[in-house]
């Protein structure tokens, strides 16, 4: 091995032999380590696999016992949804050709599970949109589809099974997308970004139940004109209503009205 | 026809929007109100149909519980009233809600017919009715067919008569039903 610098014609010839050898080490290297984990891999994905069997009845049937474990193959990188995360990568084929690592486990029943909530949730959405601005809380849609026709009654669905099922139409390009207010989660269906003062208010009128100018003005110490742009901008998105019939105009979030039964 | 009031207190279950105070200002944002018409207009039909009112004034109306919520102490005013009775007496196809209302007085705009089942609908309901019990070829009095016993259990008994004779007429020209005798006195045979 070349250890110290040649001088001369010759270094020229060592120094590419060193960097040759360096590059075949680097890959010995490589494919030792690629074929260790592969192999945790494999023995990992088949204990996934297993406990998935085992526990498959309870995995439909509970949705706590699923968000869990969907929660664990989130933190290992297993996208339930995605078929691509088990097949494909890493020339790997550990479970089969086709669908996603839920059908092949499953047999497509959780699939269609989070497909059938996407749907409803895509539903609602739609149902809502010009009511609520295309802001539709996490949890009132979790509600609703819970209660759902078309799913079916005594279905339990959990935040969680709402936000993989809308995180399941991504591929689609759909523009749902899940954003946070406060402490709070919302469906998205206008893919339309709410600023940083949008969602301040908002925020506030979670906690206060409604807004006017001069509250923003108190509370948030905002000059007038900033209040009023955001709230104009809200009201223009159909994201809050106006009450008039009061001393100062009060702006109230149309999120409760969810539920309304309105058919006749 | 019976003033709205004295049916405040009867329980009719109101959708949770009655109790958001904004529902009681038209909304100046156009998707929004669009909403906001339609479910003014259901509201306005299922109240309507609950206490089996056809004809409101509305003058008389917008202090009735149905424009106006008395805990909240809001109201829809007049004109915001009239603007939603304009909505529904419109036809889809104009931008409006289904032809669910009707004004009485023309352009005055003081009185409407609610809509809560249009006279068409009355007349297939009617028709219906006539062919369940067997009773085509017979002649009723219209006196009958609105306060008589056969007809407790059916939605129109007690109704408007001017409904009634609307729901008829339609009948009539379906070539469906006759309509024969003076007023006060009417009967009806069906076909």
């Amino acid at each position: 091995m070349a250890s110290r610098r040649g001088v001369g014609l010759g270094a020229f010839a060592n120094r590419t032999q060193a960097s040759q050898s360096y590059a075949n080490h680097g890959a010995t290297l490589r494919s030792t380590h690629t074929s260790s984990l592969q192999t945790q891999l494999s023995v990992f994905q088949s204990l996934l696999h297993t406990f998935a069997l085992e526990h498959s009845s309870t995995i439909k049937s509970n949705p706590t016992f699923r968000a869990e474990f969907a929660r664990m193959c989130n933190v290992i990188g297993v996208d339930p949804l995605a078929a691509s995360n088990v097949k494909g990568k890493n020339g790997r084929k550990g479970l089969g050709d086709n669908g996603s690592f839920w059908t092949q486990i499953m047999g497509g029943d959780m699939n269609d599970f989070y497909f059938e909530v996407a749907v409803r949730v895509v539903e609602l959405c739609r149902e809502t949109r010009s009511e609520n601005g295309g802001l539709l809380g996490v949890e009132e849609c979790r509600k609703r589809v819970g209660k759902g026709k078309a799913i079916g009654s005594g279905l339990e669905v959990t935040d969680d099974d709402v936000l993989r099922a809308v995180k399941s139409l991504e591929p689609l390009g759909s523009g749902f997308s899940i954003i946070l207010v406060g402490s709070k989660q919302y469906i998205r269906s206008i893919p339309k970004e709410l600023n940083t003062d949008q969602a301040t208010v908002l925020e506030v009128i979670q906690i206060l139940g409604y807004v006017s100018i001069s509250m923003l003005q108190v509370n948030l110490h905002w000059e007038k004109a900033r209040a009023q742009t955001v709230i104009d901008d809200l009201l223009a998105d159909g994201l809050v209503w106006v009450d008039l019939q009061c001393p100062e105009k009060e702006y109230w979030s149309p999120q409760n009205l969810l539920g309304d039964d309105d058919e006749g | 026809m019976a003033s709205t009031l004295e049916y405040s207190s009867t329980s009719f279950p109101f959708p949770r929007r009655y109790a958001f105070p904004p529902f009681f200002t038209l909304q100046p944002n156009s998707n929004t109100r669009a909403v906001q018409l339609q479910r003014w207009s259901n509201l306005i039909q299922s109240w309507c149909r609950h206490h089996r009112i056809y004809k409101i004034s509305l003058v008389e109306a917008i202090e009735s519980p149905l424009f106006r919520n008395a805990e909240l102490r809001k109201q829809l005013s007049l004109s915001d009233a009239r603007t939603v009775l304009d909505w529904m007496s419109k036809a889809d196809e104009e931008g409006g809600g289904g032809r669910r209302a009707e004004w009485v007085d023309g352009a005055n705009k003081g009185m409407a017919w609610i809509w809560w089942r249009r006279p068409e609908e009355w007349a297939g309901v009617i028709a219906e009715w006539v062919e369940n019990t067997g009773q085509k070829n017979v002649v009723l009095t219209v006196y009958e067919l609105l306060e008589g016993d056969a007809t407790i259990s059916q939605e129109w008994h007690g109704m408007d008569p001017e409904v009634m004779f609307k729901s008829l007429n339609i009948l009539v020209k379906q070539g469906k039903a006759q309509v024969f005798g003076s007023e006060g006195q009417e009967g009806v045979k069906f076909f």
